[in-house]
C-alpha cells in the first residue's frame, strides 16, 4: 500500500526538495524502510537504535504514533504520515 | 480589545519576538517584559521588524522598548538585558502571567519549558527555520508540556535558524499564532496542548492537540521527574544556539 509522507523543510535536502513523497508499507516502520531505499539518510534522521528520535514526532493523520503503536502502527488506505522535528530559530 | 493587567514576557527579541512584542503592545497588555542579551545585527533586519539600519550595534531590548513605546505610550516595558539562565529563570518567569518563548537555541527552549512548569506559568513556545514554524501552547497546569512533544535536547543534526536561515514572512505568521495562543491562555480559553505547524512555502497551517505523555520527565507522574532547575542540564554544547 502506498502512503503519502509529508517531509518538513529541514529534511527536504534528502528528498531532492520534495515536500511530499510516497512510500510503500503496511506499518510506519515499513514505510520508513522503503523511504530509506528511495532517499538514503532519511531513516537515520528519524530513528535511532531505540526507535523514533526523541526530538522528532511522527504523525499518522492527526495522531502521534507514540499514542498509537509506535513504529508498528498499521496504516490504512488514505493515511498520511507527517514528520514534525524539533527546531530552534526565529 | 485591551488586556488590562496582563503581564507578558517575551524571551528572545528576534524574528519571532519583535512581531510578538508589537502585537502584544497593540493588544493592550499592561506590562511587557523583554529578555534578550543580544545586539541588533544587519542580518537581522529582514525579519526583526522593530529594528532599522540605525539600530545596528545597539542592544535589542533597548531599541525594542523605544519602538514599542512609540506605538503604545502607556505600555510598561521591563527590560531584561540578559539571557534566560538556570539561575534566573524561575524568578523571572514568575513575574509574569504568560511567557512567549521564541529563542533561537534549544537550551533556552528547554529551560523556559522547565522553569514555567515549575513556576506554574503558562508558556507558548515558537520556532521557525526556513519555511516552517512550530508553535505550542502550555497551560498553567503545565501538562501536556514541551517535553511531551520533544523529549530532550536535539543533538547533532537538528536544524537551527543560524545555520539554516529563516524566511521573514514566516516568522511573522508564526509570531501571530504565538500571540493568539498566549492571549487565549490568559483569557482561559482551552488551547493548552495545541500544537500548530506552519509551512510558509504552501501557506499551510495545521493544528493538532497534543496529549500528555505518561512518562514525560517534566509533567509525568514518575518520581524521577524534573523538580528543580539543574544548571548542568543546560550546559551541553548542544544547547547553545
Amino acid at each position: 500500500m502506498e502512503t503519502i509522507v509529508r517531509i518538513p523543510t529541514p529534511l527536504r535536502t534528502l528528498t531532492g526538495g520534495a515536500d511530499e513523497v510516497t512510500a510503500i508499507g503496511g506499518t510506519v516502520r515499513e514505510v520508513i524502510d522503503d523511504l530509506e531505499g528511495k532517499h538514503p539518510g532519511l531513516r537515520e534522521r528519524l530513528l535511532d537504535e531505540k526507535g523514533v528520535r526523541r526530538f522528532v514526532n511522527i504523525y499518522v493523520g492527526e495522531e502521534d504514533i507514540r499514542f498509537l503503536e509506535g513504529l508498528k502502527t498499521t496504516l490504512k488506505s488514505g493515511d498520511q504520515i507527517s514528520i514534525v522535528p524539533a527546531i530552534a530559530g526565529g | 480589545m485591551t488586556r488590562p493587567g496582563v503581564r507578558a514576557l517575551v524571551v528572545g527579541v528576534g524574528g519571532l519576538g519583535c512581531p510578538a512584542a508589537m502585537a502584544l503592545a497593540r493588544a493592550g497588555v499592561e506590562v511587557l517584559g523583554l529578555c534578550d542579551d543580544d545586539v541588533v545585527e544587519r542580518a537581522n533586519l529582514h525579519r526583526q521588524i522593530l529594528f532599522d539600519d540605525d539600530d545596528v550595534g545597539s542592544p535589542k531590548v533597548e531599541v525594542a522598548e523605544r519602538a514599542l513605546k512609540r506605538r503604545a505610550p502607556n505600555l510598561e516595558v521591563k527590560l531584561h538585558a540578559h539571557r534566560l539562565l538556570p539561575e534566573n529563570a524561575i524568578e523571572l518567569v514568575g513575574q509574569y502571567d504568560v511567557v512567549l518563548e521564541g529563542s533561537d537555541n534549544f537550551a533556552t527552549k528547554f529551560l523556559a519549558a522547565d522553569a514555567c512548569a515549575l513556576a506554574g506559568i503558562p508558556v507558548v513556545h515558537a520556532s521557525a527555520v526556513r519555511w516552517i514554524g512550530t508553535v505550542m501552547a502550555v497551560g498553567t497546569a503545565g501538562r501536556p508540556c514541551y517535553r511531551c512533544l520533544f523529549e530532550d535536547v536535539p543533538v547533532g543534526d537538528a536544524p537551527n535558524c543560524a545555520a539554516a536561515g529563516v524566511m521573514g514572512p514566516v516568522v511573522g505568521m508564526v509570531a501571530a499564532i504565538q500571540v493568539d495562543l498566549a492571549l487565549a491562555l490568559v483569557a482561559g480559553e482551552p488551547v493548552a496542548g495545541e500544537v500548530v505547524t506552519i509551512d510558509g512555502r504552501v501557506d499551510e497551517v495545521r493544528r493538532r492537540s497534543l496529549r500528555a505523555r505518561a512518562g514525560c520527565c517534566l509533567c509525568g507522574g514518575q518520581s524521577s521527574r524534573i523538580r528543580q532547575i539543574n544548571p548542568d542540564a543546560y550546559a551541553s554544547p548542544a544547547y547553545t544556539g
